[in-house]
């Protein structure tokens, strides 16, 4: 948020009209927010994001749609605007939809029974770098892939403890090994599976809350590098890919 | 069934071989006994000097001089005088062959002794008129004109006497000798060596196959016995052929071979009977006594004939026996003619040979004059012991093939049962698997009444009565649906992980307390999972809290709330969870809150103890898990 204010262009796509409506109207309530387009099917969403003249910052989508999944839509959203930020719509935040919705690209979610506000303020703030995630969430990615983890043993540096540092230590993480969680990211899912509130989690490992929610924004994109990964990976394994070109 | 018949086939042919190689032997027999080389010389007249008790006598006989027919009941002695005459003295080796002569004798020619065997002296001593002699004679002993002197000693009932003499060119000779010979002897101890095989066989087969009878004795197969005795007295009997000096002296050994003779044919008839499976026939079990008296008979009709004198005794016996053999023999091949078990109808045949091979030794041996000679029967009752074999290969055959057949069964049974057993395994899992989905339909009945259920039916009252502002409708609906998101987690909540159901609360429930401005404090440890908490009794605990954390939302007015939780022990056993605020309070005893009393009885169901203390400005709730 600098001093220009920048307006960030919304695809709502959800097939209860009802609800689409209360979503588009939410986004377009906020000065912030622009409604790109509402859609209720995922045919729809992909033949607007098709078209070259569409331009797009979020996409708010429900996950079950009458032709398909969300997470179709949020993967051709991601290939053809990678610079997109895309949010579910969940009734419950339930981690299994959840989870996936991470690993097919998603950064964050909403509820359904949220207020207008909450709804423009979450993709504010995911915007900003705050992605939201729960307990439950963040126990299911530890437990889930906290074995990858202990095939890559990394040293620890020093530059770990520097928060803006942790991107480029992911970064030489991935690309050096299947660690996917550092040290300092395990402790802040650990503290979250808790129920520490990111002030606490703040408070307790001495970072500012805007670091703790960084973590988490970076975490989602890993996860969801990680899901792709693993699918080139299995996919080769499998011999369904020639090369990794 | 086609395997059978080539059994069948196969044993039918071995038959007929059998008969043929019996019938052509025979015939060759006879054949040999009908021709004479024209080069040779067979001296038939002779002069006899006989002595009998003390007593001699001269006169000219006719060989051959068969003594028991002679002098039936008598021991005695006798000297032939057998005068011949040659065209021209021979200047190639001659040769005499005598096919009997004995008990023991002596031979002389123009005054020199060629062979003597035995002691002319010596009553029942050694018998030396078993088997037929050759003896060389040096050209030079003969000449135009000679005499041969032969003395014989010969016994009671032991077939002594002369054969005539017959003297040519040795070849020649030696020739009628060899078949004589292999006749008598070396077909005898073939015939010893075979039946004596196949006696201990069946010996072995007896002791060894056992059954256990319905009334759990061991059972023997007395075919097998029968058949073994038949064949080790039966190589006795033959055997005797082999042998000049008895084990025992005669006439005792006499009486032995008489033994033998009885027990072999009295086997051979309860052998038969086993065959046709009449051992349960009254019939049978007077021929058992039938058999049985002409055994005691046998021994005292063989001292009357060999020792006292009366030789009519012993044909008696016999008479009596080969009547009852041939009796016995009509009925069995009658019955096998007339339809029988293959193995009944094999014996049949056998049986029906060995008669006529019988009936005509019995014409050789006692009726004719003919001395010398041979029974042919020793040969035919060989395929009594080929019969036998047959015989247990197709037991063995049909045992094998029980066995394959109860074999087969058993697989099958065992394979019905394995299939049953899959099928009560799957029916059982199926069960579990319906108990289990009965147990989750009813615990999330369970659910959507204590939860949505209930509060959604509030709301439709609070909107019905008019009473409640829509604040308080839209207060029920949001706890109706925190209700239906608690319900959900709960579904994904590790059993007995009380930190993951604190945080799961927080997370579900601080947004609304946010915005009433109740801020939280959170001094929650690192909790030991409650083990003995399952599915349902989290679900519970986290019933009560909700309801607890409700109460501090609706009525306590606060500012702050602490949720607290740590182990009882500094072992990590246990849990004591607190919710405290620093509302207005209530009073404990007098408020009796319908939220408050399901508190109590769910604390009551997963034996946790909860404790609630409340004054101004602190109220605090206790839940003890132990």
């Amino acid at each position: 948020m600098g001093k220009v204010k920048q307006v960030w262009r919304v695809l709502v796509v959800e097939d209860d009209s009802q609800m689409r409506e209360f979503f588009a109207a939410s986004v377009s309530r906020c000065a912030e927010l622009a409604l790109a387009a509402s859609c209720g099917t995922v045919a729809e969403a992909k033949a607007w994001l098709d078209d070259d003249r569409n331009t797009l910052d979020v996409l708010l989508t429900d996950l079950g749609l009458p032709d398909g999944s969300g997470l179709e839509v949020i993967r051709h959203a991601k290939r053809l605007h990678p610079h997109c930020e895309p949010l579910v719509i969940s009734m419950f935040g339930d981690e299994d939809n959840v989870l996936a919705s991470i690993e097919a690209g998603a950064l964050g979610y909403i509820h359904k029974d949220s207020t207008p506000d909450d709804i423009a303020q979450t993709i504010l703030d995911m915007r900003a770098g705050a992605s939201p995630i729960s307990p439950m969430i963040a126990r299911r990615v530890l437990s889930k892939y906290l074995v990858y983890k202990e095939n890559g043993a990394l040293a620890r540096v020093p530059t770990e403890r520097y928060a803006m540092k942790n991107e480029s230590l992911g970064a030489t993480e991935g690309a050096a090994s299947r660690g996917l969680l550092s040290p300092r990211e395990q402790e802040v899912l650990g503290l979250i599976a808790r129920g520490f509130s990111y002030a606490e989690i703040a408070r307790l490992q001495a970072l500012s809350v805007h670091t703790v929610q960084t973590h988490i924004k970076n975490l989602y994109g890993k996860l969801s590098v990680h899901s792709k990964n693993e699918a080139v990976f299995e996919a080769t394994r499998m011999g369904l890919l020639s090369s990794l070109g | 069934m086609r395997r059978s018949m080539t059994i069948r086939r196969a044993l039918r042919s071995l038959l007929f071989w059998a008969f043929g190689l019996g019938l052509g032997l025979a015939c060759v027999s006879g054949q040999a006994l009908a021709q004479a080389p024209a080069q040779t010389l067979e001296l038939r007249a002779a002069q006899a000097t006989v002595t009998l008790k003390g007593q001699t006598q001269q006169q000219a006989v006719n060989l051959p001089y068969h003594w028991d027919r002679k002098h039936p009941g008598l021991a005695g002695s006798a000297t032939f005088e057998l005068a011949f005459e040659l065209a021209a003295v021979p200047i190639e080796p001659y040769a005499l062959y005598l096919p009997r002569l004995g008990n023991a004798y002596e031979i002389w020619l123009n005054g020199t002794l060629l062979q003597t065997k035995g002691d002319l002296q010596q009553g029942n001593g050694a018998d030396y008129a078993k088997a037929p002699r050759l003896i060389e004679l040096d050209p030079s002993l003969l000449r135009t004109r000679n005499v041969f002197r032969v003395h014989i000693r010969a016994d009671v009932g032991r077939r002594g006497g002369l054969a005539p003499l017959t003297l040519g060119p040795r070849a020649q000779v030696q020739e009628l000798y060899q078949h004589d010979y292999d006749w008598r002897i070396t077909g005898s101890l073939a015939v010893v060596i075979f039946s004596l095989l196949i006696g201990v066989v069946a010996l072995a087969l007896w002791a060894t196959q056992v059954d256990v009878s319905a009334s759990g004795w061991l059972k023997r197969d007395p075919l097998y016995l029968f058949a073994a005795l038949a064949e080790l007295s039966w190589t006795l009997r033959i055997g005797d052929t082999l042998i000049a000096h008895s084990p025992i002296a005669w006439p005792w050994w006499g009486m032995v071979g008489l033994l033998a003779a009885t027990v072999w044919v009295s086997s051979m008839m309860l052998f038969c009977v086993e065959v046709a499976d009449w051992g349960r026939l009254t019939a049978a079990i007077w021929l058992r006594r039938w058999l049985g008296l002409l055994l005691a008979t046998s021994v005292a009709a063989g001292a009357a004939a060999l020792a006292g004198g009366f030789p009519l005794a012993m044909t008696l016996l016999y008479a009596a026996l080969g009547l009852t053999a041939l009796i016995f023999a009509s009925l069995f091949i009658w019955q096998a003619a007339r339809g029988a078990s293959l193995a009944h109808r094999l014996v049949a045949l056998v049986l029906l040979w060995n008669t006529l091979v019988g009936l005509r030794d019995l014409y050789v041996f006692r009726i004719s004059q003919g001395y010398g000679g041979n029974t042919l029967m020793r040969y035919s009752s060989v395929l009594f012991g080929v019969t036998l074999g047959c015989i247990v290969i197709m037991r063995f055959r049909a045992a094998s093939a029980q066995a394959r057949d109860l074999n087969a069964n058993l697989l099958a049974r065992v394979a019905h049962r394995e299939q049953e057993l899959t099928q009560s395994y799957q029916r059982l899992e199926q069960l579990a698997r319906e108990q289990e989905r009965a147990l989750e339909r009813s615990r999330i009945l369970r659910d959507m009444h204590d939860g949505v259920g209930s509060h959604i039916s509030t709301a439709i009252r609070q909107l019905e009565s008019g009473r409640s502002g829509p604040g308080e409708v839209l207060q029920t609906l949001r706890d109706s649906l925190d209700q239906l998101k608690l319900s959900i987690d709960a579904m994904n909540l590790p059993p007995g992980d009380i930190n993951a159901l604190l945080a799961n609360i927080r997370y579900r429930l601080e947004p609304r307390f946010l915005a009433c401005n109740i801020a939280w404090q959170w001094n929650v440890e690192v909790l030991k999972p409650v083990s003995r908490l399952d599915a349902s009794a989290m679900r519970q605990l986290q019933f009560m809290l909700f309801e607890a954390l409700s109460n501090v939302l609706q009525h306590a007015q606060a500012s702050v709330l602490q949720i607290a939780a740590s182990s009882l022990s500094a072992a990590g056993t246990g849990v004591r969870l607190q919710i405290i605020d620093n509302g207005r309070g209530f009073d404990v005893a007098q408020v009796k809150h319908r939220g408050l009393l399901s508190m109590q009885e769910r604390a009551h169901a997963i034996d946790a103890t909860l404790d609630i203390s409340s004054t101004a400005r602190r109220t605090r709730l206790e839940i003890t898990i132990e």
